[in-house]
């Protein structure tokens, strides 16, 4: 069964939209390879963040997209602490 | 114009445990318009899963050892047993008298709206709770704690239990490695050991209850092992967990040597948390790991929201979160904002002799380096340790070098009762000599606090 999450969007007004696995897989892909990770360890990397942040959202069912980059930098971190400094200090949009 | 917005609520409480309820109601009764969100079972965790079911189980446990060893006063006791699924029926029942668990209608007839599900906070005055957004103009955050699962090698493959899942099980183990020899830690070994579970119970601390008085975590020590067979290991760390057949093998490390002990079940009960994953961040509420940092009015640093109870990792005790929720009401309702008040809280704890403290221990006087004058009276120097043929215990008070009582320790039958006296003189700076004149009733257990303060007069 897929996963619905909505994701509101920051701007308070309220905006929304489902929770994409891809979108979030591709940036941390993009943060990975920004710090120079060889592109098969960026890609395992991004595929363990996006699980350990669909176990998260699986009890959560609305969340804002600062929760999602918040829970993937957490994340990030015991994988590649380099990369999640990047990753926390820029803005991604999701 | 300027089109005026408005909050759907006064007030929206996360959480309905005892930080919450008590706030819930009050601003309610105010004719605000109030709403409560509970993740998990209304009422919270102590009248559902831990005080009221745990203190059940030990009434009827106690009452169980009470008849077993009662040759000694001249009753028969050979054929004595216990149900245990009826022992459950009896703690379920207890639950439910309270009015406290599972009571989502008793919040709705006071007319606060209920909704169950996690709350999220969207920004600092919006939450979500099942895709539902709620806005609100205050905010108690009363969430609550969980059990920390200590990071031990293997423990995620196996099956353990905790303070809150042991209640629910058929039958008790036939043996039992309790990690944390702490309040609960100590309640349950106790509970199982006298259904005849072979509880063993680790502790990194030097002793049981580290938290306490040295003499209450020995005592305790002595009587589990010496009355109930159960084997204390202090200075212990788990070190992993593995399946060993239908049971489990423990590797305790101790001394620097190794230790292995096949048990059923393992339970943990090394501490609780803060539950703080609900979006804080996108609130601005500044949390650590430790709890959510709050001022005097329990106001968080965005000050329409509160917080109250095991939330703000102070203590977990249900009498102090009811006092923080009463303090939040007035400061939600009132301009004039007040602090709680944490002078002389007792702490209990329901063992067989039970445990109870007040005021400051004596390592938290060394800690302030406080000079202090102490005494301790032997339970088996009053009458009453005659009639009851039970000698193990004692009152310990601790006095500032003027007699003011700063801190008392009681290890006695009905010590949670007992302690309250204390508890009064601690609050109203009552000396030791001034207790020690009020009279105390003859073969009242009290007598040997009589005797405590009397050496300090």
């Amino acid at each position: 069964m897929g996963l619905s999450v909505d994701i509101v969007k920051s701007g308070g007004k309220g905006q929304s939209e489902s929770f994409n696995r891809e979108k979030l897989h591709t940036s941390i892909v993009a943060v990975c390879l920004s710090v120079y990770t060889p592109e098969a360890q960026a890609e395992a990397t991004a595929h363990a963040v996006c699980d350990a942040v669909i176990t998260w959202l699986q009890q959560h069912p609305e969340v804002t997209n600062h929760d999602i980059r918040t829970i993937a930098a957490k994340h990030l971190k015991n994988y590649h602490p380099e990369a999640a400094y990047l990753y926390e200090q820029r803005y991604i949009i999701i | 114009m300027t089109k005026k917005y408005e909050f759907d609520y006064d007030l929206i409480v996360i959480g309905s445990g005892a930080g919450g309820s008590a706030a819930a109601n009050i601003v309610a009764n105010k004719g605000k318009k109030v709403a409560i969100i509970e993740a998990d079972t209304f009422g919270g965790d102590s009248p559902n899963w831990s005080d009221i079911p745990t203190k059940a189980l030990l009434h009827a446990a106690n009452l169980y050892d009470e008849a077993c060893h009662g040759a000694r006063f001249g009753l028969r006791s050979a054929t004595l047993g216990y149900n245990y699924p009826s022992l459950r029926t009896w703690k379920d029942l207890a639950v439910k008298r309270t009015g406290a668990g599972n009571n989502r209608n008793y919040y709705e007839s006071q007319g606060i709206n209920t909704f169950s599900g996690a709350a999220h906070f969207l920004s600092p005055n919006e939450i979500t709770v099942n895709r539902r957004h709620l806005s609100a103009s205050n905010f108690l955050i009363a969430t609550g704690s969980q059990w920390v699962i200590p990071d031990i090698t293997g423990l995620d493959k196996v099956k353990y239990l905790t303070p809150r899942t042991i209640l629910e099980e058929l039958r008790p183990p036939k043996s039992l490695m309790i990690i944390g020899g702490g309040d609960t830690g100590v309640e349950i070994a106790q509970l199982m050991a006298t259904f005849g579970t072979k509880v063993y119970i680790a502790e990194k601390a030097e002793r049981l209850l580290p938290h306490h008085d040295s003499e209450a975590g020995e005592m305790i020590a002595r009587i589990l092992t010496e009355q109930k067979g159960v084997a204390v290991l202090t200075h212990s760390r788990v070190v992993s967990v593995e399946k060993d057949g239908l049971g489990k093998r423990v590797i305790i490390s101790r001394a620097d040597t190794e230790k292995s002990v096949k048990v059923d079940e393992v339970l943990i009960a090394a501490g609780r948390m803060p539950t703080v994953d609900f979006g804080l961040e996108n609130a601005g509420v500044k949390y650590t790991a430790k709890g959510i940092e709050v001022n005097n009015f329990l106001q968080t640093n965005v000050r329409h929201i509160f917080a109250a109870g095991d939330v703000l990792g102070r203590d977990n005790h249900t009498h102090s979160a009811i006092l923080e929720s009463r303090v939040v009401a007035n400061n939600i309702l009132n301009r004039t904002k007040i602090a709680p008040d944490y002078t002389a809280t007792p702490e209990i704890i329901f063992t067989n002799p039970g445990i109870a403290t007040v005021g400051l221990s004596e390592d938290d006087c060394l800690k302030r380096d406080l000079p202090i004058n102490k005494a301790i009276a032997p339970l088996n120097i009053i009458a009453r340790s005659n009639t009851s043929d039970f000698r193990d215990g004692f009152v310990k008070i601790i006095t500032d070098k003027k007699g003011v009582i700063l801190g008392a320790t009681i290890v006695a039958p009905h010590a949670g009762e007992m302690i309250h006296e204390l508890a009064l003189a601690i609050r109203y700076g009552l000396t030791a000599a001034q207790v020690a004149d009020t009279p105390h009733a003859f073969l009242s257990w009290s007598e040997a606090i009589r005797v405590a303060t009397g050496k300090l007069s």
